[in-house]
Formats: structure tokens, C-alpha cells, sequence
């Protein structure tokens, strides 16, 4: 069996690649001690078994998944080397590619998504690239699946016991006489071969750490013994120096005047303006707010407001003649009409809002803005000690905090790791929206996204003072910059947004069957009986003197309604039955009769304090169970419960007792 | 008899509520949640970005 090692940086569509050179999987699995898959093809009807390898940067491992590659060309053997680079990000790419030529195995380099590079009217040479790599050069589209039967025939050509590429790099003479020395003492004491022995110096000298650990393992004397000398030379820096000037002259080379640019480069001009220093904030703020628009004022709140019509006008009457005129007893009427009805269907009334919010996040998403917005908060992310790698997991928490604390994973550091779970249930999940609805419809009505993205950015802005606070008890320094591929960006396509809304949109109706329903019952039962048995008046039930008893601790924030103190407490097991609870506790399945009783309880500024409390409070059982399982202890989840309890009741009645001071109620 | 029907069908609707509720705070032991076993992009690129010593 031939092996065929395909290698490349990540996001060059080297899977596709793969997908289009084998016609099934072979084998499919994880590398030992890694969640990275491992993927074997076979070219049909040859003995050529293509291996997918994760996709780096160089060959030096920044992380566990990483070093796989590296250490699957320590460790095993493969006859060909399939390198992909991004045709359009070449300077980048062609970096890996030196290291992968410099390995000696006959390589092949397959310039990738050339038709992007052709978009911005740029050419290159492929005989003069091929000549100074000494290899063969291909130009390949794997999406448009164009080049690839060239490719493959190349590969099934390619005879791996033909002598190796013999790519030479021309490296500072210091440097040469280093791996010369080296070379002569892996090749006589250690029997190496000899162009494995130069790659092995190489990557040594470039610290590599992986090669490191291979080195020491071995006890390669002839480079462990020189190990200081490499580093006080700056060895590491002159290799990259050298290959950078090899990359930059050879483009400039076989660079053609290509035809005029019909497409102009939209991305790069785009992204001058979204991704500038000064500017991108804004914008990240600006489109948050027009997301919130459309969300509360343009689409969501009037569609909720047809569907609320109808839930509590002919869907409650209908449902409670029909329960009358079959002989339901009062108890069962009211679980159906003031529990199910009231609360699920209350809760279901602001699917619009959910349903549009999804969609701007998918266009968001879809056009490939996300990235830029984790670019543009690196900034801000890298004061507390974090960068943008940790903003991903936070966007994620806009959706729900249970994903987003797990996507934390992918940050190595422990401590950024743990800062990050830490602090991503204060952004502001869609499961608090239906309460945030309510609110802003019933006390800030002209001014409902400006409230709303208040408090998304407030949410954040905890995050990030806590996680500055962190930075500090834990001594925690990122060393690290932010890298992130930033995709061209394309105009969204409806079946993609439409897909991503509902894949995300299905979850809320399911939780709308599942805890909420279960919650509504719930709360249905407190309210409905209380110490005496059946509550005639609701102030008698159980969840009245639940309410009645914790009172007192919120009055300073401004809350005189025990109804809103129990519903915070059903908030817990999923914040989307807070109001839900409001609803039953209410006794109405209307949202105009709601806000009317709403509106003797709380003021606007008392409306706000609550809405904050409700931002910060602690997170749903879902989030405290998953914070448990990442963090490995439920010491956190206990820590994070507390925290938030004290920060939100803080925050809350900063806001009630400053805005009482400044003159607002 | 009406009573009982009644008495049944409400104690069915509150047994489902309650093991609704033991299922999801089950479910939430384990690390998931009900609402999202979604890939967004967002998740995607989570498992992409990368970052260089500075």
C-alpha cells in the first residue's frame, strides 16, 4: 500500500480535497489521545490510501491535536506528500510547504481555491514555482472540483522510489555549517539517514517541540549538545527570516500580470473599514443594535403580538368552552387554560423574536462577519488577560450558555479556560429574551432594542471586568496572539439562513414541550394550593409565601411583587419560564392584561433593575451542570451560583439606587 | 366517575410535567442542554481559530 499524507493549513479545503481524491473511508477514528478524527481513504481501485492530517500552520505544535501531524511524520511512514495550500494566502502557506519539502519525501503541491486568487486578478507561474520548489505544482479548485483528476493522476504517477525532491533552502552560512555538523553526527553515530538528519536539525533549530521531545527521547547527543548555542544564534528566527525572503522572492518571480481584476477584491475593502482599530467597535455595536430592531421593533414584537392575539383570545376561550362543555371540573380547567395555556402558549407567543434573532445571527454568521467580530473584541479581550479565541465561546453564549461554555474547550490555557466558563453565563442567552420581550414592550415601547442591547452589552461588560478580575487572583497572562481565518465574504443564502435559524430556533419549541411545560405544572401546583389545601386566593398558595418570604431582600433593588420573586426562582430550571410564571401567576394567557397588571408593580427603572438582576442572576441548572462537568468540580458550579447571586443583586440595586438619585423612577 | 377522569387526566398531565423535569435536570448532569445540539458556525470556527505565541 502507497501512503499519501495530506497535509495544509487549516480552512484550504483540504477535506474537500480529500472527499474528491477517495471515493469512501477507508477507516475512520481518532489519533491516539486526541478528539482529532482520523481519516484514511483509498484512491478506488489502487492501493493508494490517502491520510487526512489536521490542519496547521507549521510544523511546530501549538496544541495536542497539532503535534499529530508532526508526529505522524516522526513516527510513520508515507511514500508521498500531498501539500494544500490556499492559493490566495500563498506567502502563509508556502511556509508550511518548505518544511514539508525540506522532510525529503516526493511532494506535490496542490494550489488550492486558485479560482479566489484568479478573483483578484493575480497569477502565478506554475513551472517557475515549481522549479524553485523543485516539486510539482498544481493548481486545483476542489469545491468546483476542477484540477483534481490532474491531482490524482499525479499522485498514481508519482513513484515513491524515485530519489527525493532535492529542495535546498539557501539558510545564512551559519546556519548551514550548523546542520552540517549536525547532520555528519546523526548520519555516522546514529545512522540516519542523511536527509532526514537535516530535516531533523532544522525543525530542532527551529525549536520545534514536538521534534524536541522526540529528540530527548532518543538522546540525539549531536543536537541536544548544541541546543544553547542554536537558541543564543536566534537560530529560530534566522530559519523563519530565510524562508520568508525564499517565499517573497520566488512570488515576486513567478508572479504574472493577471487580467484586470473584474471582481474587485470586495473582502479586503470591506474589511478595511469593519476590522479598523477605531471603527470596529462601533459597528459590532451598531449591528447588534440593528439585529435588536428587527428583532423587537421591525419583525419579532408585531408577529408576536398576532400570535399572543390569538393564543389568548380564541385559542384560551375556545379551549375553556370546549373543557366546560365536557364536563371539567375547575381544577383541570384551570391547569389547562390558566397553567398550559398561559404559561407554554405565553412563553411560545414570542417564537417570533427567538426565530428572528436566530436569523440575524445566521446572517451574521453566514455572510462571515463572526470572525471579524471575534477580531475586532481581541483587542478589548486581550486587556483582561484573554483574546478573541475566548470571544468565540461568549458569541456562542448568546444562543445558549450551556454550547458556549463547552466551545470554551478549545482554549488550551487552563486558566484562560476556566476564566472563560467562568464568565460566559452573564452574556445574555435567547432563553432570556421572552422576559426581556415582555418588559420592554410593556414599559420601554420606543425605545425596545436600545434597552435590550443595554443589557447584552452590560452582560458582556461584567464578563469582562470579572474576567480582568481573574486575570488578577489567577495570574493568568495570554502569551498569545489571536490568529483566525477570515472567509471571503458572500452574500447569505436564504436556505442556509433559513437552515441555521431553525436548527437553532427548533430547540426553544422543544424546551417549550419539555422544561417549560414541566416548570409551568410546576409553578401551576405551588400556586393553585397552598399550607390550608386548595388556595382560594392566590395570596394563600405556596409559591405566594415562597415569594412573600424572600421579598424583603429585593426591595432595595426595587421589586414590591412577590410573583417576580417566584418566577426568578423557576427562572433556574430554565430561564424561559420566567415568564411563563408571571403568566400563571397573572391568571392570564393575555399579554395586554399582563402588562396592565404589571404596571402597578414596577416602575420603568425598577422594570430595568429587574431585567438586570435577571441578566446576572444564576445561570439556568443546565449551565451549573455543564460548568460542573468541564470544570471537573462542583466546587465552580457552586462558586459561579454565589458570584452571580451577589453580582446581580449588586448591579441591580447599583442601578435602582443611582437611578432613584439621579432623579429617574 | 366524571371526578375521576378528571382526578386522571390532571394527575397524568402533572406526572409528565414531573418527569419532564427529572429528565431534563438528568439530561443537565450529563453536560447538555435541551435547546442546543446545533454546529453554527460560530462553534465551527471555535474549533478553527488558532493562535501563534506571541
Amino acid at each position: 500500500m502507497t501512503t499519501v499524507a495530506l497535509f495544509g493549513n487549516p480552512n484550504t479545503g483540504k477535506t474537500t480535497l480529500f472527499n474528491r481524491l477517495t471515493d469512501s473511508y477507508a477507516y475512520m477514528g481518532n489519533w491516539s489521545g486526541v478528539t482529532v478524527e482520523k481519516k484514511v481513504g483509498v484512491i478506488k481501485n489502487t492501493n493508494f490510501a490517502i491520510v487526512d492530517l489536521p490542519g496547521i500552520y507549521s510544523l511546530n505544535p501549538l496544541t495536542k491535536d497539532e503535534a499529530v501531524a508532526t508526529n505522524f511524520l516522526l513516527t510513520e511512514d508515507q511514500n508521498i506528500i500531498v501539500d494544500v495550500a490556499n492559493a490566495s494566502q500563498l506567502k502563509r502557506n508556502l511556509l508550511l510547504s518548505i518544511e514539508l519539502l525540506e522532510y525529503g519525501k516526493p511532494t506535490i503541491i496542490a494550489l488550492n481555491m486558485i479560482d479566489s486568487l484568479r478573483k483578484m486578478g493575480i497569477s502565478y507561474n506554475q513551472h517557475v514555482l515549481a522549479k524553485a520548489f523543485d516539486c510539482t505544482v498544481l493548481m486545483t479548485n476542489a469545491r468546483g472540483n476542477k484540477g483534481t483528476q490532474e491531482l490524482k493522476q499525479e499522485i498514481l504517477t508519482e513513484d515513491p522510489c524515485l530519489p527525493p525532491t532535492n529542495f535546498d533552502l539557501p539558510y545564512p552560512s551559519s546556519i548551514q555549517q550548523a546542520i552540517k555538523q549536525a547532520v555528519e553526527g546523526l548520519t555516522t553515530e546514529y545512522n540516519f539517514n542523511p536527509r532526514y538528519a537535516k530535516w531533523l536539525a532544522i525543525q530542532f533549530m527551529n525549536g520545534n517541540d514536538a521534534v524536541l521531545s522526540f529528540v530527548e527521547a532518543q538522546e540525539l547527543k549531536p543536537l541536544l549538545d548544541q541546543a544553547p548555542y542554536y537558541r543564543a544564534q536566534h537560530f529560530e528566527d534566522k530559519i523563519y527570516q530565510a524562508r520568508l525572503g525564499f517565499i517573497e522572492a520566488t512570488l515576486k518571480t513567478a508572479r504574472e500580470a493577471g487580467a484586470d481584476p473584474r471582481v474587485r477584491d470586495i473582502t479586503a475593502k470591506i474589511d478595511r473599514v469593519v476590522t479598523h482599530p477605531v471603527l470596529g467597535l462601533p459597528i459590532f455595536v451598531g449591528i447588534f443594535f440593528l439585529m435588536f430592531k428587527i428583532t423587537f421593533d421591525w419583525i419579532g414584537t408585531p408577529l408576536s403580538n398576532l400570535l399572543d392575539a390569538f393564543v389568548s383570545g380564541p385559542l384560551s376561550s375556545t379551549a375553556d368552552h370546549w373543557l366546560v362543555a365536557v364536563g371539567a371540573l375547575p381544577f383541570l380547567r384551570s391547569l389547562i387554560v390558566n397553567g398550559l395555556i398561559s404559561g407554554v402558549g405565553g412563553v411560545l407567543v414570542f417564537m417570533p423574536q427567538i426565530f428572528a434573532l436566530f436569523a440575524c445571527i445566521s446572517i451574521l454568521e453566514d455572510s462571515g462577519y463572526m470572525a471579524r467580530a471575534a477580531l475586532v473584541m481581541d483587542k478589548l479581550m486581550s486587556k483582561v488577560g484573554l483574546n478573541g479565541k475566548a470571544f468565540i465561546p461568549l458569541i456562542i453564549g448568546f444562543g445558549c450558555n450551556v454550547p458556549g461554555i463547552m466551545a470554551a474547550r478549545t482554549i488550551e490555557q487552563p486558566k484562560e479556560r476556566l476564566i472563560t466558563s467562568l464568565i460566559s453565563p452573564y452574556m445574555s442567552c435567547s432563553a432570556r429574551l421572552p422576559i426581556y420581550s415582555l418588559f420592554v414592550a410593556a414599559f420601554f415601547a420606543k425605545n425596545q432594542a436600545v434597552i435590550v442591547l443595554s443589557l447584552y452589552f452590560l452582560g458582556i461588560v461584567v464578563a469582562l471586568v470579572l474576567a480582568k478580575i481573574y486575570q488578577k487572583v489567577f495570574h493568568s497572562e495570554s502569551e498569545s496572539v489571536f490568529m483566525i481565518e477570515l472567509p471571503e465574504y458572500h452574500l447569505p443564502q436564504p436556505a442556509i439562513i433559513w437552515h441555521g435559524t431553525w436548527d437553532k430556533g427548533k430547540g426553544f419549541i422543544h424546551k417549550a414541550g419539555t422544561v417549560i411545560f414541566g416548570g409551568t405544572v410546576l409553578i401551576w401546583l405551588l400556586s393553585y394550593f397552598g399550607p390550608s389545601g386548595i388556595a382560594n386566593n392566590i395570596g394563600d398558595s405556596f409559591t405566594a409565601l415562597i415569594g412573600q418570604f424572600f421579598l424583603p431582600i429585593f426591595i432595595p433593588i426595587g421589586l414590591v411583587s412577590w410573583q417576580a420573586i417566584s418566577a426568578m426562582l423557576t427562572g433556574i430550571l430554565a430561564k424561559e419560564t420566567i415568564g411563563a410564571t408571571l403568566m400563571v401567576l397573572y391568571h392570564t394567557s393575555g399579554r395586554t392584561v399582563l402588562v396592565a397588571s404589571l404596571a402597578h408593580m414596577f416602575t420603568p427603572l425598577s422594570a430595568y433593575s429587574f431585567l438586570v438582576f435577571i441578566l446576572l442572576y444564576i445561570p439556568c441548572f443546565a449551565t451549573i451542570a455543564v460548568i460542573k462537568a468541564e470544570t471537573g468540580s462542583w466546587k465552580w458550579a457552586a462558586y459561579s451560583v454565589v458570584s452571580s447571586l451577589i453580582i446581580a443583586y449588586f448591579v441591580a440595586v447599583l442601578i435602582f439606587q443611582g437611578g432613584l438619585l439621579l432623579g429617574f423612577h | 366517575m366524571a371526578l375521576i377522569v378528571n382526578i386522571l387526566i390532571t394527575a397524568a398531565i402533572v406526572g409528565l410535567a414531573f418527569w419532564q423535569i427529572v429528565k431534563v435536570v438528568r439530561k443537565s448532569k450529563q453536560g447538555k442542554c435541551a435547546a442546543c445540539d446545533y454546529k453554527c458556525a460560530a462553534k465551527k470556527m471555535s474549533l478553527t481559530a488558532k493562535r501563534r505565541p506571541s
